[in-house]
């Protein structure tokens, strides 16, 4: 059920919290930087469309946004790239952008303040919720049957749209997808061992056996590397397993909508008593890194670089050339196997990306959907726009050497076309501008894309999103907001303890019961299935 | 016996008032020099905690504080319901008091052994580097002992063991990974980090003690264990019971330390109330209900008051009738 926020509501709302909303504004205006602070649309009582046609939509003077630190910055020329975007559209913008950090708890003070933009940009975890509290704008019979999604279509990404939509309705336009992690194998380590890339969970196995126990980083002693190594043996968000695939296999730690459109919690079902157990019997024989479980994700980079261990599960795309280029930094071998799933798994996981979404304050959703939202990923000039910047500023054609006398040297000819340097951070090049060329949702014409991203990059990300599934978006509800926090605390401590030999899993899933766990992960089933 | 309060008469309130204004006046820069600080306190201080009225509704960043998202005592209901929520306060006093009695302790001896060093050289020298792991970050700290500690051949701590043959390489101890491991680990990381930077209060109180003491009791014929029991540590006894009655009064804030030293596998020996509510407001997969989370730091600052206003109390008994708050 989608409940609204009229304007009246949040007006009371002020009288009764009035002190409390007061001095939380206080603080938060004093610790964030917002660049401007200009909006316009304060009418609330705005509704969904139900036209479902196309109809020609009268262009808007000016649309006020509002984003975080992931959408050009100041510092990044944000001034030059919204002029070349007006110069583009003809459309102003009124931009407020809060601090990164702060930008979620400076939105949540302004849609309680009823002063709302016309569009904010969400992540997955806001998303489902400001759809629930009818702050963001069903579009859904505006996008069905439109231009752009005849351009998704085209491009292969339905299914990312798709993904994003919250008890059959569509809130916002993700920025593209949502990237994930695939598996990477050191080609020399391989080859030491005599094996190749393994396309069953056995040989997979029989990989991380000679890794494990072989001198595969030839320093004269065996048992001192291991054949996989993480940080953490389950995630804490969405998607949860996305670092050890290959034993989670097709095993779900969380909820996930069936295919009766029923909902259920995958950590109660068998396949992932099995997953668990799979881990188990890897950690005890020795072929998981134990510190996996208390290592961050920089740590365990550092231990691929150092040769400590040979299979690892990484983002797709640009850290591919990260992992190639500090491999070769400490002298190894850098050629990496980007593994496509092996047979058990079915898919890689594809995160639930940003989304742009319409507020219900906007008073012409209809006009800031065509202008902004589908502007955006026209396939041309705003798309290559929002995608790389503007020329002179984030890119350029012209002929000439960056970082002239250094190792990172690199001379361009005229007209080949190259990302210029960092202005916020100079010595670094500018990889994009704010949507990512390789997770683009729609095609973009002549994409430079090739003069831009490395081979290595752009294979992993092929390999990526041949084989990826976007994740269950999961609405917020009630129950979830009550218990999912101390659920998804218990899950980890039981696998935590499961893996590293503290319990069995009988002895785990008894404890889930004993210490509510079960009773919560039913209410917040019940609670998705009432919805 | 009780003071019996005598009613004023109008004149008198009048004198009194009067009195006060004139004392104001006299005091006027006085009063222009605390206005700043008065204010800052109001805005920073006790404005803020109009925000307590959170831990009675079931807030959740949008929903607008209107009377219909006011849920009572519903929240404080299910935190005493919540086994989760009773293992994560016990494990807040249990670790909170512990690692207090042994810092304290450990800051005692160390103090009492550095004010015996004769070399004021080496003395210095000692201190500096007993001072020097108080200022390293705590994540820095946990770092360094997840490397030490580590269950493989990178791990110092096992490597050694493995070494003189008290454990075989296929069985290294995780230390930090562990429930029977962990809490020790935790206090002995604690020690070598605070204990050093608590000396410095008794180092203090020491350097203030008359030395004729000494020389009387070693004229009485005094060994030095002697002096130690008879003389420093009876010194010592007032501030100990100040330190550890200010230090209670903090227990329940227990965060950062213990944060950057957990995992799951350790969370029902090392979870306390601040990683708890961090896990419920990060853990839910959704907007959390920052009413519980705020009714669980409620429930945390009203037994620091308790504390607090204990502590006073027994400071009272202790320093002569004068309390430290």
């Amino acid at each position: 059920m989608i409940k609204s926020i009229s304007r009246r509501d949040f007006m009371k709302g002020m009288a009764v919290g009035g002190v409390a909303i007061g001095s939380a504004g206080l603080l938060s205006a004093c610790s964030s930087s917002s660049s401007s602070t200009s909006t316009s649309s304060t009418d609330t009582s705005s509704e969904s469309s139900s036209t479902g046609e196309t109809a020609a939509v009268e262009k808007p003077a000016s649309i006020s946004l509002m984003f975080d630190g992931t959408v050009v910055t100041q510092a990044n020329g944000q001034a030059e790239f919204f002029e070349k975007l007006t110069e583009l559209t003809g459309i102003d913008y009124d931009i407020t952008q809060p601090d990164h950090d702060a930008y979620y708890d400076v939105l949540g003070q302004i849609i309680a303040g009823g002063d709302w933009p016309d569009v904010i940009l969400l992540s997955s975890t806001y998303y489902s919720a400001y759809a629930q509290a009818g702050v963001i704008w069903d579009m859904t019979d505006v996008y069905e049957g439109s231009d752009l999604q005849s351009r998704v279509e085209a491009s292969g990404s339905t299914s990312v749209v798709d993904g994003m939509y919250v008890n059959g309705r569509l809130y916002g336009m993700p920025t593209g997808r949502g990237n994930g992690c695939l598996t990477y194998i050191k080609q020399a380590w391989l080859d030491a061992a005599g094996l190749s890339a393994p396309t069953t969970y056995d040989e997979y196995l029989e990989v991380l056996e000679a890794f494990s126990n072989l001198d595969m980083d030839g320093n004269g002693t065996t048992g001192n590397n291991f054949g996989v190594s993480a940080s953490g043996f389950i995630g804490s968000d969405s998607p949860y397993v996305n670092y050890l695939p290959e034993f989670y296999q097709d095993a779900w730690p969380s909820f996930y909508q069936q295919d009766d459109g029923t909902w259920a919690d995958g950590f109660t079902e068998d396949s992932m008593k099995e997953a668990i157990q799979r881990l188990a019997d890897a950690y005890a024989a020795g072929l998981i890194d134990p510190t996996s479980l208390d290592q961050g994700t920089k740590d365990a980079r550092n231990k691929f670089y150092a040769e400590e261990f040979g299979v690892f599960t990484y983002w797709a795309g640009t850290w591919a050339t990260n992992l190639k280029n500090n491999l070769e930094n400490n002298g190894v071998d850098s050629e990496l196997v980007a593994l496509p799933p092996i047979a058990e798994v079915p898919y890689y996981y594809d995160r639930l990306p940003v989304t742009w979404c319409i507020t219900t304050a906007c008073k012409n959703p209809e006009a800031v959907f065509e202008y902004f939202i589908s502007a955006m990923h026209d396939g041309g000039d705003v798309e290559f726009a929002w995608t790389y910047g503007v020329e002179g500023v984030h890119w350029s054609t012209a002929a000439e050497t960056l970082y002239e006398g250094t190792d990172s040297e690199v001379t361009y000819e005229e007209g080949q076309f190259h990302m210029l340097d960092n202005l916020e951070t100079p010595g670094t090049q500018y990889t994009k501008n704010h949507l990512d060329p390789m997770l683009e949702l729609v095609a973009i014409e002549d994409d430079p894309q090739e003069e831009t991203v490395a081979a290595e990059a752009r294979n992993s990300q092929q390999t990526f999103n041949d084989n990826c599934k976007t994740v269950t978006l999961v609405p917020s509800t009630d129950a979830m907001e009550q218990y999912n926090g101390d659920l998804t605390t218990l899950k980890n401590e039981l696998i935590a303890l499961v893996v590293t030999g503290q319990l069995t899993v009988d002895e785990a899933y008894a404890r889930f019961e004993s210490e509510g766990g079960a009773g919560w992960s039913e209410q917040i089933v019940a609670s998705l299935n009432e919805l | 016996m009780k003071k019996e309060k005598v009613a004023l008469t109008a004149e008198e309130k009048t004198k009194k008032r009067q009195k006060t204004l004139a004392a104001i006046k006299t005091h006027t820069g006085f009063y222009i020099m605390f206005l700043p600080v008065f204010i800052f306190a109001l805005i920073f201080c006790y404005a803020p905690m109009v925000g307590v009225l959170l831990a009675f509704t079931n807030y959740n960043g949008i929903k607008a504080i209107t009377p219909e998202i006011f849920v009572g005592l519903e929240n404080f209901q299910k935190m005493f319901s919540m086994a989760s929520f009773w293992s994560a306060f016990r494990n807040t006093l249990e670790i909170s008091v512990i690692k207090l009695v042994l810092t304290t302790g450990f800051a005692v001896i160390i103090s009492v052994l550095l004010n015996e060093i004769v070399s004021l050289k080496f003395k210095k020298v000692v201190q500096t580097i007993v001072y020097l792991p108080h200022f390293m970050s705590w994540v820095v700290v946990a770092s360094l002992f997840s490397l030490i500690l580590a269950p493989t051949t990178n791990g110092m701590v096992n490597t050694f063991l493995v070494s003189i043959g008290v454990i075989d390489s296929s069985n290294m101890i995780y230390f930090l990974g562990s429930n029977t491991w962990w809490r020790p680990v935790y206090y002995i990381v604690n020690l070598w980090k605070e204990t050093g930077w608590q000396t410095v209060i008794f180092m203090a109180t020491l350097s203030g003690l008359n030395t004729d003491m000494y020389e009387a009791a070693g004229i009485d014929g005094a060994n030095r264990f002697q002096k130690m029991w008879y003389i420093t540590f009876p010194a010592l006894a007032n501030t100990i019971l100040t330190v550890l009655i200010l230090n209670l009064a903090k227990i329940m804030n227990l965060f950062e330390s213990v944060f950057v030293m957990q995992n799951d596998a350790v969370l029902s020996t090392s979870n306390v109330l601040e990683t708890y509510i961090y896990y419920q407001a990060f853990n839910s997969g959704t907007i959390p209900n920052y009413g519980y989370t705020a009714a669980v730091g409620l429930f945390k600052s009203v037994v620091a008051a308790i504390l607090v206003l204990a502590c006073n109390s027994l400071s009272k008994k202790v320093r002569d009738g004068r309390g430290i708050v």
